[in-house]
């Protein structure tokens, strides 16, 4: 029995090292570039513990180290605690360990905290590639855990690679099924998110250089299918959320926009049915046609007929909407929301006001009033552009009638504007625009490029009417998109010249980018989206009426028969000893293993009794006590007696220390 | 009775210096009523052991020299034409003793070596007509030398299957051989030998020993260890059930002399390599000597309990 700890064999060594590295690149984006240093420092300390070139670090060093990276971490995080602090000190740990990696069972833990760091990765990227690159500091890691097994001398690393391939492979079935099958909870509590990772998007408030600076950013909002064809672009209007408060200078959403009241609408006409594949925004809207009804557990309609979720979104979402486009929307408005609907500053943009005065002097009715808006901003010769000159103090007058520059949010703004001095109740609607439709994949991709800012304007008995300035001034906007309404000025994307979105008019790159699109689609919808819902629905398509006890049921009904199966061939109790005689010789020889005594296969039990009498010879007697019944017993024609030889391994056991576990 | 059995070993032992295991092997093969071959070098203290297992057992004793002139009737016996009577007088050869040391066994033509094997296995010869019982009991111990093989007629596996055991003497260790070197020489001891036992006595013994208990898991043993080499790519052939036979027989043999009256796992293993180590070849090498690395197999590989 030898008290040394065993050492961890050269193989098992490399491909913990190597499983190391795999495990914390993906890591390094959020990581402090420290940690690179700390680990080449234990990796190469390690490496020289291995090769006796150096010592273990004592216990002074080890509490150096631990705290240097302490405060490490507090200093370039802030803080010890949160998902990001927690990170770092989770991998900083999974590199400080190596330094006390002496016996197989710290590497043991060592891999197991890798494993875990694997899963970590996740909470800072989800997406498709980052998952399949997992599998490859899981592989290292499982070859690790084989090279454990293995004898101190085998050289070549590269069939233990094999094997944990071939593992991994075996254990895909399994994976599929627990994938499909395994019911999603609900989390039990929830992970603060990663603070630092900026997302691009709509905000509750609205100055006109906002959306400009949106327009800059390629990145997706989110992603829309249909059932059916969709409908044709010029109606695809992606409500978010409405402002209705204005500053003189900047629109925002109105305190009470947050209240629950359930706007009163009427649907009509036929529904349009989709469902979405939201990006994260960190904000609570989801986004829909008008008027939009989701089937989303804890997701509301507000009074603005916005749809917002519980929390804000901060992983993919996939919901589906019911959207009625002709629905009537308010016909009946009650005090304080008309009030917030003609709300207006104080002073400011003079001309503005006395312009659409004499505007509601020729058109007294709201509807004429609107159109004579749209017509005059069709027929004056206002610009689209994404770079408008800088406004002063009076922002609306020096657009509408001197610089007649701008884009979406000024001339939304400023047609809410006049519509209140009209007095008509008016609100600036923040969203998105359009959608490319990537045919292949029969979806919408709708990015942040896309954002739009329109006007909803209110009359009596007809409720809410959307009308959107930009298309007077370029329609090209609304019927083709943003590149081809700024295609003059060349100002698409001008920020990002290697986002591929640039370059849709070459043929391979656009077709190679709506392939990708359509695999990270498909990876979003149909990997990271099933749960909840969309799982149950799944299975109920495959059997048929199943509720959620039903499923509880079969689910545990099913581990149950698995863990039974997998008990039976793991003890195969058919294999167990029946007669008395052996299974008490069992038991001795058990309890001699723990001692680390095994009785070799071809070793009868009286030389086995000589050796373990010379290993323990505190118990030499007892053991050769019961060794002698039992040779009596079983070949002496002695009658079987299990109580005598009971009686016998009971002396054998009174003198031994107490063990659980095999001594190996 | 064993107390008996004791003395005789310890007699032999004074004699032949320093081979205990070896002495101890001789004689349970003995008491198996079994036959034994010794493979070894000349001068090793094969004659010198059977000669003081003979004396001490009270058994006749006859040596025949095996060369490659020699006729079965040098070994059986002839009848000569007797004047005086007119008539055929038969005149037993050396195998008419109770011990029969068969010196270089492989020296003789193949005629001659099947004339003393049929002897072993059937206890009685016939010549010209007339069935004549060997002496009870007979014991044959043969030796051969390894070494030089010119002019040498190596006994096929059917033959050696006829030995109970095969024993293999070896180099006496360096205090033994210092006492050899410096003691009287073994001639003299040798007549000095007084028998330990006489036929009854022995006879009784070798009943007795047949009466040793062999349980059920015992068997089942021997079993795995026979079924082992039937059925593991490693050996050339299997074991025979006359080598079964041997094995328990040799066992109980082994366990009577330790004072048992039932086998153990470990008597069998005890006997397991003289007993089946001339009936094994090797897959690999089905021509070889013989299967020590596979006896160790057996050993270490078959479950024991």
């Amino acid at each position: 029995m030898s008290r040394t700890p065993e050492a961890i064999p050269r193989i098992s060594l490399t491909w913990l090292l190597v499983a190391q590295v795999l495990v914390i690149l993906p890591h390094l984006i959020h990581l402090p570039l420290w940690i690179v240093f700390l680990w080449l420092g234990c990796a190469g300390w390690r490496i020289q513990v291995f090769l006796m070139r150096a010592r273990y670090p004592n216990a002074w060093i080890k509490l150096g180290l631990l705290l240097g990276t302490g405060f490490g971490v507090f200093f370039s995080r802030g803080s010890l605690i949160g998902l990001e602090a927690g990170s770092v000190l989770l991998i900083a740990a999974f590199i400080l360990k190596l330094l006390e990696m002496r016996s197989r069972r710290d590497a043991l833990v060592l891999i197991f905290l890798g494993f875990f760091a694997v899963v970590t990765a996740y909470l800072f990227d989800d997406s498709i590639v980052s998952a399949l690159y997992s599998l490859l500091p899981v592989t290292a890691l499982l070859a690790a855990l084989i090279g454990l097994q293995q004898t101190r001398f085998a050289e070549r690393p590269w069939p233990t690679l094999r094997l944990a391939g071939g593992m991994l492979l075996q254990a895909l079935p399994l994976m599929l099924l627990l994938f499909v099958f395994f019911p999603r909870l609900g989390p039990l509590w929830t992970l603060p998110q990663p603070g630092d990772q900026a997302v691009t998007g709509l905000s509750d408030s609205m100055a006109p250089g906002d959306i400009a600076e949106l327009s800059q950013s390629g990145a997706l909002a989110f992603r829309a299918s249909f059932d059916g064809e969709p409908p044709p672009r010029q109606q695809l209007y992606w409500r978010a959320l409405t402002l209705e408060h204005f500053d003189g200078r900047r629109w925002s959403q109105s305190p009470a926009a947050h209240l629950p009241i359930a706007p009163r609408w009427e649907r009509k006409g036929t529904p349009l049915q989709y469902s979405i594949v939201m990006e994260p925004s960190q904000r609570p809207w989801l986004f829909s046609l008008d008027i939009g009804e989701t089937s989303l557990d804890r997701a509301r309609m507000m009074n603005d007929f916005r749809l917002e979720y519980y929390r804000p979104v901060d992983r993919s979402l996939l919901y589906r909407v019911v959207s009625w486009p002709q629905a009537v929307r308010e016909p009946q408005l009650a005090g304080g929301q008309l009030r917030r609907a003609l709300q207006l500053p104080e002073t400011g943009n003079p001309r503005t006001r006395e312009w659409a005065e004499a505007l509601k002097r020729q058109y007294p009715q709201p509807d004429e009033l609107a159109q004579a808006l749209l017509a005059h901003f069709n027929r004056e010769p206002y610009v689209y552009t994404l770079k408008p000159p800088l406004a002063g103090a009076d922002g609306i007058d020096e657009f509408l009638f001197d610089t007649r520059r701008g884009f979406c949010a000024h001339y939304a703004g400023a047609m809410t504007f006049a519509l209140r001095v009209a007095g008509i109740p008016a609100r600036v609607v923040a969203g998105y625009q359009g959608g490319e439709y990537n045919p292949s994949g029969r979806y919408l991709s709708v990015h942040q490029f896309d954002a739009h800012a329109w006007v909803e304007y209110w009359q009596p008995g007809k409720g809410w009417v959307s009308a959107d300035p930009t298309f007077q001034v370029a329609p090209e906007r609304i019927e083709q998109g943003l590149e081809q309404a700024v295609a003059e000025e060349q100002s698409f994307l001008a920020s990002s010249p290697f986002s591929p979105l640039r370059y849709r008019n070459i043929g391979w790159i656009n077709q190679l980018r709506l392939t990708w699109d359509r695999v990270n689609y498909g990876w979003q919808r149909w990997v990271l989206g099933y749960q909840g819902e969309q799982q149950l629905e799944v299975l109920q398509r495959w059997f048929g009426r199943i509720d959620n006890g039903v499923l509880a049921v079969v689910l545990v009904g099913g581990g149950g028969l698995m863990l039974s199966l997998l008990a039976l061939l793991l003890f195969k109790p058919w294999r167990c000893e029946h007669d008395p005689q052996q299974r008490l010789f069992l038991r001795f020889e058990r309890l001699l293993a723990r001692h680390g005594l095994r009785r070799r296969t071809g070793e009868g039990p009286r030389a086995f009794a000589e050796r373990a009498s010379l290993a323990l010879p505190a118990q030499a007697e007892a053991i050769r006590g019961f060794v002698q019944v039992y040779e009596a017993q079983r070949y002496g024609g002695q009658k079987a007696s299990p109580a005598t030889l009971r009686q016998a391994l009971a002396r054998v056991r009174q003198g031994l220390p107490w063990r659980l576990t095999r001594a190996d | 009775m064993r107390t008996k059995l004791e003395d005789c070993l310890q007699a032999v032992n004074q004699v032949l210096l320093g081979k205990e295991a070896q002495v101890r092997l001789a004689l349970t093969c003995l008491l198996a009523r079994g036959h034994l071959l010794i493979e070894d070098l000349p001068g090793m203290g094969k004659t010198t052991l059977s000669h003081a297992l003979a004396r001490v057992m009270g058994l006749s004793f006859q040596r025949i020299q095996f060369t490659s002139d020699l006729l079965p009737g040098d070994i059986l016996g002839t009848s000569v034409f007797d004047k005086d009577t007119g008539q055929f007088v038969f005149h037993p050869g050396p195998i008419f003793a109770e011990l029969v040391l068969a010196d270089e066994i492989n020296r003789a033509t193949p005629k001659s070596q099947s004339a003393l094997l049929e002897a072993m296995e059937e206890g009685q010869v016939t010549i010209e007509g007339a069935t004549r019982p060997l002496p009870e009991p007979f014991f044959v111990i043969a030796t051969q030398n390894p070494v030089s093989q010119g002019g040498t007629f190596a006994l096929p596996e059917s033959q050696l299957d006829r030995f109970l055991m095969r024993l293999s003497l070896g180099y006496p260790a360096k205090a033994a051989e210092k006492a050899l070197l410096l003691g009287e020489s073994r001639r003299e001891i040798l007549p000095r030998l007084d028998a330990v036992l006489d036929h009854a006595e022995l006879a009784a013994i070798q009943q007795e020993v047949t009466r040793v208990r062999a349980s059920d898991a015992l068997v089942d043993y021997v079993l795995r260890l026979v079924e082992a080499t039937r059925s593991q790519p490693q050996f050339a052939w299997g074991l025979s059930p006359r080598a079964s036979l041997a094995l328990l027989a040799a066992a109980r043999a082994w366990a009577f002399l330790a004072g048992r009256d039932y086998v153990i796992p470990e008597d069998v293993q005890a006997v397991l390599p003289s007993v089946v180590g001339h009936r094994l070849r090797e897959r690999a090498d089905p021509t070889g000597h013989g299967g020590g690395a596979l006896v160790q197999w057996l050993l270490t590989e078959v479950a024991a309990v």
